[in-house]
């Protein structure tokens, strides 16, 4: 049973409906935060979730359910099942955070640092990517910005199936943050960004990765100090400063033998950056764009290990 | 570390309260930052760092808590 009291994310992955997520908090007996996430009728979903904010849901149950859409279901055939299931215990909270895994063991990914919004810098790295054989394309956000063109990103980046997490503004624009100024990401955008991943590991050269963007994670609601890839994040974000602090390398290093990874890639500071301790891997990535110069991360198997360089073009 | 700690004879366990921070949490990065520590493992007493990096012999951890507790029954 669902704890009284308890504030707990849920994500439900529905059927036979438009919207494949929908997202909500448990607080106690009541219901907030409902989000049909990836497809639907935004405005109706908008005022479903608004009229059942902060609701108990043994009220709601009886609203939600029996109403037939498609399939024999409907958006709030689907909700319904989904708080059942979370006060009943069926239903297990969600992770602090979405992680991915990359299936694939690979042997060269490009990493992409923040984008914020440039199609043609993506553009551009899709195009090299592609001439040089490079197996895979990682973007670590943030995806969106101030650009125009976050529509076009987010469009390039499902054509091209390339693999790509939230950034800080990215997390802030899915939720619908005021502060957030990407005001060109449309509601089909934001609940795309909702739906990305915010940790990804990844296998290359036969060692293990994860790649996340920085420090927000920490603060995301339920965030525990002992999920996957939690310590590397805790050494990265706070005890070096994002590799900043080289004094306290002696303790990360004393640290490392407790890592899952063996590559730790991040993209808040942005500033470019590696470092090899205890004998882990360490990238900091730079912005895609700076002063009129493309950059982008090739890491890549190499005849004795793993090799890490930075791409430069005009 | 913790162990050379828990390990002090009983009178002296009596003089002192001992807190161990786990590096794997955001809680315990922030008191080894706050410390101004570099190594693990590491020693504070009276949230001075004392010992980095290596364990101390237990006559010299016995000999620097009583120092400590004698000033601190002289000021009171």
């Amino acid at each position: 049973m669902n704890e009284p009291g308890r504030n707990k994310n849920f994500i439900y992955h529905t059927a036979g409906v438009c919207p494949p997520e929908i997202h909500f908090r448990i607080a106690g007996e009541t219901v907030t935060d409902v989000r049909f996430v990836g497809g639907g009728c935004p405005g109706n979903a908008e005022l479903v979730s608004r009229l059942i904010n902060k609701q108990p849901v043994k009220e709601i149950l009886p609203l939600l359910d029996g109403i037939d859409c498609r399939n024999n279901t409907s958006c709030p055939q689907e909700l319904s099942k989904a708080l059942t299931a979370a006060m009943g215990g069926r239903l297990s909270p969600a992770d602090s955070f979405r992680l991915a895994t990359d299936p694939k063991p690979r042997k060269s990914i490009a990493f992409i640092g923040e984008l914020g919004g440039n199609c043609r810098a993506l553009k551009e790295v899709i195009k090299t990517a592609e001439k040089k054989g490079i197996e895979a394309i990682y973007c670590l956000g943030n995806l969106t910005g101030f650009d125009s063109s976050n529509r076009a990103v987010m469009q390039s980046i499902r054509k091209h199936n390339i693999r790509a997490i939230q950034g800080e503004q990215d997390w802030k624009c899915a939720q619908k943050a005021k502060a957030a100024n990407q005001s060109s990401v449309g509601a089909r955008d934001r609940d795309r960004l909702a739906q990305l991943p915010q940790v990804i590991r990844f296998t290359v050269a036969g060692k293990c990765g994860v790649a996340f963007f920085g420090d927000y994670l920490q603060r995301l609601p339920d965030y525990s100090d002992y999920e996957p890839f939690s310590l590397e994040m805790n050494m990265v974000c706070g005890l070096t400063d994002f590799m900043r602090d080289e004094s306290v390398f002696p303790a990360l290093e004393a640290m490392t033998s407790q890592f899952e990874a063996d590559i730790i890639v991040f993209s808040q500071p942005r500033r470019w950056g590696y470092w090899l301790v205890g004998g882990r891997h360490f990238i900091s990535l730079g912005p895609a764009m700076d002063a009129e110069q493309l950059s982008w991360g090739l890491l890549q198997a190499t005849g004795d290990g793993l090799g890490f360089r930075i791409e430069k073009q005009r | 570390m913790a162990e050379s700690v828990k390990v002090l004879p009983k009178d002296i366990q009596q003089m002192i309260d001992v807190y161990e921070w786990d590096m794997r949490t955001r809680e315990g990065v922030q008191r080894f930052r706050e410390l101004k520590a570099k190594s693990l493992p590491s020693v504070a007493l009276d949230d001075e760092l004392m010992y980095e990096s290596l364990i101390p012999m237990q006559e010299e951890l016995i000999a620097e808590i009583q120092r400590r507790y004698r000033e601190k029954n002289q000021e009171n």
